[in-house]
C-alpha cells in the first residue's frame, strides 16, 4: 500500500490535474486484492484521460472484477510533472482501486494499442520496481502480460513481456486468472506458472518464441460486455456511453490493420444493444450513447438501432452519435437524424486523392460519393467538413498528391456555393488532416518500406503548397513520429535497447506531439547502434521471413499477398458480407461473418 | 419548482476540479432521474447553476445548487427529490439538504461571502491577529486575468484562531468582489515571514453566505420552503 499522507498532502496539491491519480470514481471496483483468488493491475500505457477511452481496457476490467474470485484493478502513466514526484517520495505506481503498489499485483497486464506508447511501459515498469527485462524478473515479481493491437507484432518488445496475448482477450483474461489462481494454490514457483500460462490458446511466450495463434470471439452476444462503466471526474477523451456494435470490418481497405486482424464480422444483436444501452445509461448518467466499431454505419441494422435508441433515451436528455461515418448519403441521412443537436462538423476519410490511389488502397469510394455526400452535409447546414488523407502509400506519385489538392479545393468551393445560397458563403471551413502511411503487420501493406523521412517531408511541402487557400487549413502528422511507428510496427528484438535507452534518456508519451522527442530518440539509436530505418524504410520480398510471422491474426498470407499484387494493378476487391469470399481465412476456430437480424440466432 | 440543495465535497473527491463537480452533479441527477427542464435549442442542456466556484484541494461542505424542474414533467416532492438524487451521488460527493426555492435570482448573483476553516497552524496565528487588527492590508490575489494587488483586509469580513491553533475567517465571494482563500492564506505566511509551502494547510469550505439587511444568511434561509436536512448531519458552526 503507498503512503496515502504523502500523496494526498505532499504530492498531489504540486501536480497538474491530481485527479488523475485518485480513483474513486463511480463504479469502480474497489474489494482490494488480499481477498482475491487471484489480480490483475490493468496498465495503460497512456495518460488517465486517454486510457479511461477505451472500451476494451473497460471490457477487461468488468470481467474480471465480476468473478468474486479475482480483482482487478487500473493505473495509467504518470504526466512527467507526476513521474518526477513520484520518483522524488520513493511512491511506487499503485493502482487506483485501493493505493496497492503494482508489484503486489499477482499480474500486471499492460494494453498496448499504439507502438508509440512503448517507453511508458518500461518508465511505469520501472516505477512498479519491477525488472524492466523479463528475463530478470525473480520470484516475487508480478508476470506481467501485453494484449491488444501491438501484440500482432510484439517482437520489438518481447523482451520486457512474460506473456503476450493475441486477439480478443475476453475469454483468455478468465483463463490466465484461472490459471493464477490454481497455481498459486498448488504453490508453484513463478516461472512454473509462466510456462502453464503459455500452454493456453491465443498466449504467445518470448521466451520460447511459441508460434501462436489469436483468439476470436465467436459470437459477440455471448460475450460479456460492461452494464457499469467506471464514470471519471476528470473528462476523458471519449467520456460517454460507448455501445460496441460490433466487432471486424471486412471492407478491406488495404492499409488498415483493424480491418484485418479484427476479422470476420461480428454484430451484436439489436435487443441486446438496448438492453446494454438503457444499462449504461442508468448506471453512469451519461448523457451520449456512441455507437462504436470500425464502422458503425455499416451495422446492418443501424437504422432500426439509432431509431430505438432515440425513442427511449431522448426524453432523457441523451443524444445517439455515430462516430465513424461512410462517405455516403446513407451515412449523412443517419447523422442529420443523430445529430440534431451536435452541429460540430462532419469527418470523412477518402484517404487518397485519385480513383487510381483509391482503388489501389481498396478504399470503395468514388469522387462522385465524396462531393455529393460534401454537398449534403452543406447544404444541410454544416460549415465545416473534415477530410483525412493518407501520403507515402505504396504506388503513389506526385499526381496523387495533386489529386488530394484538387479534391479539397473542389469540396471548399462546393460548400461555398451552398453557403453562398443561405448568404453565409465565408463561414465555410474544410480541414484537412494528412498522415503518413505507417505499414502495419499483418496487412497487404506490411511488406511495403514507409518513404523515407525527406521523402515525406518533401510529400508535405508539396501538398501545404499547393493547399493554400482561405477556408482550407491543413494539419501534417509529425514524420519523425510515422518513422518511429513504423520501424515499431515492423521491427524485431533488435529494437528493444533503443527503447531502453530511450527511456533512460527521459523520452515519455512519444505519441504527444509536444512530448515527442525525435533528438532523444535519435540519441538513443545512435548509442546503442540500431538503424530504424533498417525496419521502418526497407521493403520485405514476399518470400523472406517476417519478424511477426510466428504471430497468426487469422488472415492468411497468402491472402495478403494476393491482395498486395491486387493492390499493383488497382484493383478492388469487394466485402465479402456483399460480393464473394475472398477467402481471407478469418473464419475459423468457430467464428464467421454474424450479422444481427440476418444469420442470427 | 427550483429545487436548492447544498453538497459536501468530501476528502476523496477534493483534488476533483469544478467542471469535473458540475459534471458529475449532472449525472447523478440524470441516475436519480430527477425531471429536471431543458434549455430550448440546438443542444439543450440541463438547466441548473452553482453558487460558486471551488479550488482544487479544497474541501467543502457548503456547495449549492440550484436546479430547475420541468414543469411539464411529472410531480416530484423536496424530499423525495432529496432522497433519489442523494442515492446517486459518486464517491466523495453527497447531498445533505434541499429545499424549494420560489424567488427569482440566482444563486451566483445572491452570494457574497463564503466561511472557511484551515487546518491548525500555529505560525499563522500571530500574523492572523495582526491582520483582524488592521484597516487596510494590502497583498497580491489570483484573479481569473492574473496576479493583481489589492487590498486583502477589506475583502475579509472577519477572522479568528479557534481552538488548537486552525483558522476561521469568512471572505469574499461571488462576482462583486472575491477572495480566494489559499491567497489570504499566502498573505498572511508573508506577514509572518513563513513560506506557505512549507505549512501545507488543508482548507475546508464551511458555509456561503447572501447578505440580507447587513447580516449574513444561509442560502437555504430566503425565500425556500419544505427544508430536508441529512439525518445525523449537523452544519459547521459558522453557517
Amino acid at each position: 500500500m503507498v503512503d496515502k499522507q504523502v500523496l494526498y498532502e505532499e504530492i498531489l496539491p504540486q501536480v497538474s490535474q491530481p485527479v488523475r491519480y485518485v480513483g474513486n470514481e463511480l463504479n469502480s471496483v474497489r474489494r482490494g486484492a488480499s481477498e482475491a483468488e487471484a489480480s490483475i493491475l490493468l496498465a495503460f500505457p497512456d495518460v488517465y484521460e486517454v486510457g479511461m477511452s477505451y472500451i476494451g481496457f473497460k471490457i477487461l476490467y468488468e470481467i474480471v472484477n465480476s468473478s468474486p474470485r479475482f480483482v482487478a484493478e487500473r493505473a495509467f502513466a504518470p504526466w512527467p510533472d507526476m513521474e518526477a514526484q513520484m520518483r522524488l517520495y520513493n511512491l511506487p505506481l499503485y493502482g487506483l482501486e485501493t493505493y496497492s503498489s503494482a508489484s503486489s499485483f499477482d499480474v500486471i497486464g499492460f494494453t498496448l494499442q499504439y507502438e508509440l506508447t512503448y517507453t511508458n511501459v518500461l518508465a511505469m515498469l520501472d516505477l512498479a520496481g519491477v525488472p524492466l527485462r523479463a528475463e530478470v524478473r525473480t520470484e516475487n515479481d508480478p508476470i506481467v502480460i501485453a494484449g491488444g493491437p501491438c501484440g500482432s507484432n510484439p517482437e520489438p518488445i518481447a523482451a520486457f513481456f512474460d506473456l503476450v496475448v493475441v486477439g480478443d482477450g475476453e475469454e483468455v483474461i478468465v483463463e490466465i486468472m484461472s490459471e493464477v489462481a490454481r497455481k498459486k494454490r498448488e504453490g508453484a514457483e513463478r516461472a512454473d506458472i509462466v510456462n502453464s500460462l503459455s500452454e493456453i490458446s491465443g498466449v504467445y511466450c518470448p521466451r520460447h518464441k511459441n508460434p501462436v495463434r489469436r483468439r476470436v470471439v465467436a459470437d459477440l452476444d455471448e460475450a460479456e460486455f460492461p452494464r457499469k462503466f467506471v464514470v471519471p471526474f476528470l473528462e476523458a477523451v471519449h467520456d460517454r456511453v460507448a455501445l460496441e456494435v460490433m466487432r471486424g470490418c471486412t471492407r478491406g481497405c488495404r492499409f488498415c490493420q483493424a480491418g484485418m486482424i479484427y476479422r470476420p464480422v461480428r454484430e451484436r444483436g439489436l435487443d441486446n444493444l438496448c438492453s446494454l444501452a438503457e444499462d449504461l445509461v442508468r448506471s453512469t448518467g451519461y448523457d451520449e450513447i456512441s455507437l462504436l466499431s470500425l464502422s458503425s454505419a455499416d451495422y446492418t441494422q443501424v437504422t432500426e438501432l439509432s431509431r430505438r435508441l432515440v425513442e427511449e433515451h431522448a426524453k432523457r436528455g441523451v443524444t445517439v452519435s455515430l462516430p465513424s461515418l461512410r462517405v455516403d448519403s446513407f451515412s449523412l441521412e443517419l447523422a442529420r437524424e443523430l445529430e440534431k443537436f451536435r452541429r460540430t462538423g462532419l469527418t470523412f476519410a477518402p484517404e487518397a486523392g485519385t480513383q487510381r490511389m483509391r482503388d489501389v488502397i481498396n478504399k470503395g469510394v468514388t469522387e462522385e460519393d465524396l462531393m455529393s455526400a460534401a454537398r449534403d452535409a452543406f447544404e444541410s447546414g454544416w460549415d465545416l467538413v473534415k477530410l483525412y488523407f493518407m501520403i507515402g502509400l505504396p504506388h503513389e506519385t506526385d499526381e496523387d498528391l495533386d489529386g488530394i489538392a484538387d479534391l479539397c479545393r473542389r469540396v471548399l468551393e462546393l460548400g461555398r456555393s451552398a453557403a453562398r445560397k443561405r448568404g453565409k458563403a465565408g463561414r465555410v471551413r474544410v480541414n484537412v488532416s494528412v498522415s503518413s502511411f505507417v505499414p502495419k503487420p499483418h496487412t497487404p501493406f506490411q511488406w511495403y518500406g514507409q518513404n523515407s523521412r525527406e521523402e515525406l517531408a518533401r510529400k508535405q511541402d508539396y501538398l501545404r503548397e499547393r493547399m493554400r487557400m482561405r477556408g482550407l487549413s491543413v494539419s501534417f502528422h509529425d514524420v519523425e513520429a510515422s518513422f518511429l511507428e513504423a520501424a515499431f510496427a515492423r521491427g524485431g528484438r533488435e529494437l528493444a535497447p533503443a527503447i531502453e535507452r530511450a527511456m533512460a534518456l527521459g523520452c515519455r508519451f512519444d505519441g504527444w506531439s509536444d512530448q515527442f522527442r525525435a533528438d532523444l530518440w535519435r540519441q538513443a539509436f545512435e548509442e546503442v547502434g540500431v538503424d530504424p530505418s533498417k525496419w521502418a524504410n526497407a521493403s520485405y520480398d514476399f518470400d523472406q521471413r517476417l519478424p511477426w510471422d510466428h504471430i497468426d491474426m487469422g488472415v492468411s498470407k497468402d491472402f495478403l499477398r494476393r491482395e498486395a499484387e491486387r493492390a499493383a494493378k488497382a484493383e478492388l476487391t469487394p466485402d465479402c458480407r456483399t460480393g464473394a469470399c475472398t477467402g481471407c481465412g478469418a473464419c475459423a476456430d468457430g467464428a464467421r461473418t454474424r450479422l444481427a437480424g440476418g444469420a442470427w440466432r | 419548482m427550483v429545487l436548492r440543495v447544498r453538497i459536501v465535497k468530501g476528502e476523496e473527491a477534493r483534488f476533483v476540479p469544478h467542471l469535473g463537480f458540475m459534471r458529475a452533479f449532472e449525472r447523478a441527477m440524470r441516475r436519480a432521474e430527477i425531471p429536471v427542464a431543458y434549455s430550448e435549442g440546438y443542444h439543450p442542456l440541463p438547466k441548473f447553476s452553482f453558487a460558486s466556484a471551488l479550488g482544487v484541494g479544497i474541501t467543502s461542505e457548503a456547495e449549492y445548487a440550484d436546479i430547475q424542474l420541468d414543469p411539464d414533467g411529472p410531480e416530484i416532492g423536496v424530499e423525495e427529490a432529496f432522497d433519489a438524487l442523494g442515492a446517486k451521488m459518486p464517491p466523495g460527493l453527497a447531498v445533505v439538504a434541499a429545499c424549494s426555492y420560489w424567488g427569482k435570482s440566482s444563486l451566483a448573483s445572491r452570494v457574497e461571502y463564503a466561511s472557511y476553516r484551515t487546518s491548525a497552524c500555529p505560525g499563522l496565528n500571530d500574523a492572523a491577529s495582526v491582520f483582524a487588527g488592521l484597516c487596510t492590508s494590502p497583498g497580491m490575489v489570483t484573479t481569473k486575468s492574473g496576479q493583481k494587488e489589492v487590498d486583502i483586509r477589506k475583502l475579509v469580513r472577519k477572522i479568528s484562531v479557534a481552538d488548537g491553533g486552525a483558522l476561521e475567517f469568512v471572505c469574499a465571494c461571488g462576482g462583486r468582489a472575491h477572495l480566494r482563500p489559499e491567497n489570504l492564506l499566502a498573505h498572511l505566511s508573508s506577514i509572518a515571514g513563513a513560506n506557505l509551502n512549507a505549512v501545507r494547510l488543508r482548507i475546508h469550505r464551511t458555509g456561503l453566505f447572501f447578505v440580507e439587511n447587513g447580516e449574513l444568511v444561509s442560502p437555504m434561509a430566503c425565500k425556500c420552503k419544505d427544508l430536508v436536512i441529512a439525518k445525523g448531519w449537523k452544519p459547521g458552526e459558522l453557517s
